[in-house]
């Protein structure tokens, strides 16, 4: 294919004057040769846009006057904060500004939501990302893991504790309170999108206790979140996790964005659960007081 | 005749394979999602499952984890196609049971035979 002229004037136009299946093949286009490809057929893009808050009318598609698509930005709007997400542009048309006037675009979109802190997330090792979102004023804030964990591997009985099962509403009631900062795709709107959620509590026999609130879907569990209210957090988390695998042996789990420095991650690891890959956390502005989405 | 099931989204990498095992007289059937590449394993039996990790609706471990539950396909190969890192590449290997990992791009042709026919041949 011989690369798209770029030096002609680029078009944005709103997302929402695309169907999902446009920006589904737009969006896996941009990342063929991405090493975390992470393709997405239509119906999965419609329910991440419906689970992260992403505003179609204020993400943007490149094109060419002659409507050839070129890249892809998308944004999410949260209260007072916005974030960044899906920007991509087709490999044979890289190096001429698309990218730039796509993150140009939707920092735009969002100061005329009067938002001027932003969010997002770019693979670790993916320099040229990086650099441009310096290049935007944004700073480094931590990395984020992405982990995985197969049901194929060998599994531990339950530790021993009074445990809870926690229906939708109980599980809710406890992510929207006190769980500190959190990147976008943990926060407790994220959870609240999404369907099929539910949780678990427990309390060990020395008086340590906490919860995992979790989606389950048809074959995976995913979005955790979690908490030690008392007592050591591995610990905590490993009995957790034991029940939860317990309850569901046959369910691939993946889960996003867990923060490199939480002290429950060794429980994970203890478990099974298998790094992924990184991902940087980069923010722009001012942070809201709140960035959980508390209520 | 030796029948190898391609599951991968890309067309550009299925035409790419297609072509690269052309000369070896493999049969060659592809699926481009999950869904359908559960349904062609299970229906089609094949002598070897190359898998990429990358796909639209559920991605390539889960989808290995239930070829894994599936007893039909105890004896079947599955090799990953990845551009992941090698040790990344290998803890899934290792964790949803696979047989082993091909690196893309593909870039050596010869080479990526040579590795297609050592799982074949010891399938």
């Amino acid at each position: 294919m011989l690369p798209a002229d770029t030096t002609k004037p680029i078009k944005l136009t709103p997302a929402s004057q695309f169907t999902y299946e446009q920006l589904a093949a737009i969006y896996n286009q941009t990342r063929v040769d991405y090493m975390v490809p992470m393709p997405m057929n239509a119906a999965r893009l419609a329910e991440y846009a419906a689970t992260y808050d992403v505003k179609l009318e204020r993400s943007l598609v490149a094109t060419t006057q002659e409507g050839e698509m070129l890249g892809v930005a998308m944004l999410g709007v949260r209260k007072d904060r916005a974030w960044i997400t899906r920007l991509g542009v087709l490999p044979n048309t890289r190096r001429g500004g698309i990218g730039k006037i796509l993150f140009g675009g939707l920092i735009e979109q969002a100061a005329q939501l009067s938002i001027n802190f932003h969010m997002l997330e770019v693979i670790k090792n993916n320099i040229p990302a990086y650099q441009l979102f310096l290049k935007f004023g944004f700073r480094e804030i931590g990395e984020l893991l992405v982990l995985r964990r197969s049901p194929l591997i060998q599994q531990q009985d339950p530790i021993a504790a009074d445990a809870q099962r926690l229906d939708r509403s109980e599980a809710l009631a406890l992510v929207e309170h006190d769980r500190g900062t959190q990147p976008w795709t943990n926060q407790s709107e994220s959870l609240f999108n999404a369907n099929e959620v539910s949780g678990l509590r427990l309390s060990l026999a020395d008086g340590s206790r906490g919860w995992l609130v979790y989606q389950r879907q048809k074959f995976l569990l995913t979005r955790f979140a979690f908490k030690t209210e008392t007592g050591d957090p591995p610990k905590v988390a490993y009995a957790l996790l034991s029940h939860l695998h317990h309850q569901y042996p046959r369910l691939d789990t993946q889960i996003e964005n867990i923060q490199i420095n939480d002290p429950h991650l060794p429980a994970f690891y203890e478990m099974g659960y298998i790094e992924s890959f990184r991902r940087i956390e980069m923010w722009h502005g001012r942070p809201p007081e709140n960035l959980n989405g508390d209520k | 005749m030796t029948k190898i099931l391609l599951i991968e989204d890309i067309p550009d990498n299925v035409e790419l394979v297609r072509k690269a095992l052309s000369r070896t007289g493999y049969e060659i059937i592809h699926a481009a999602d999950a869904e359908t590449g559960l349904a062609m394993a299970l229906s089609e039996c094949p002598d070897l499952i190359l898998l990429d990790l990358g796909l639209p609706d559920y991605d390539g471990q889960t989808l290995a984890g239930w070829l894994r539950d599936e007893s039909i396909l105890d004896d079947t190969p599955i090799v990953v196609l990845t551009a992941w890192p090698e040790e990344a590449a290998k803890q899934v290997v290792e964790s949803y049971r696979c047989n082993g990992y091909i690196s893309k791009p593909i870039l050596k042709i010869n080479e990526f035979i040579a590795q297609v026919n050592s799982y074949i041949k010891t399938a």
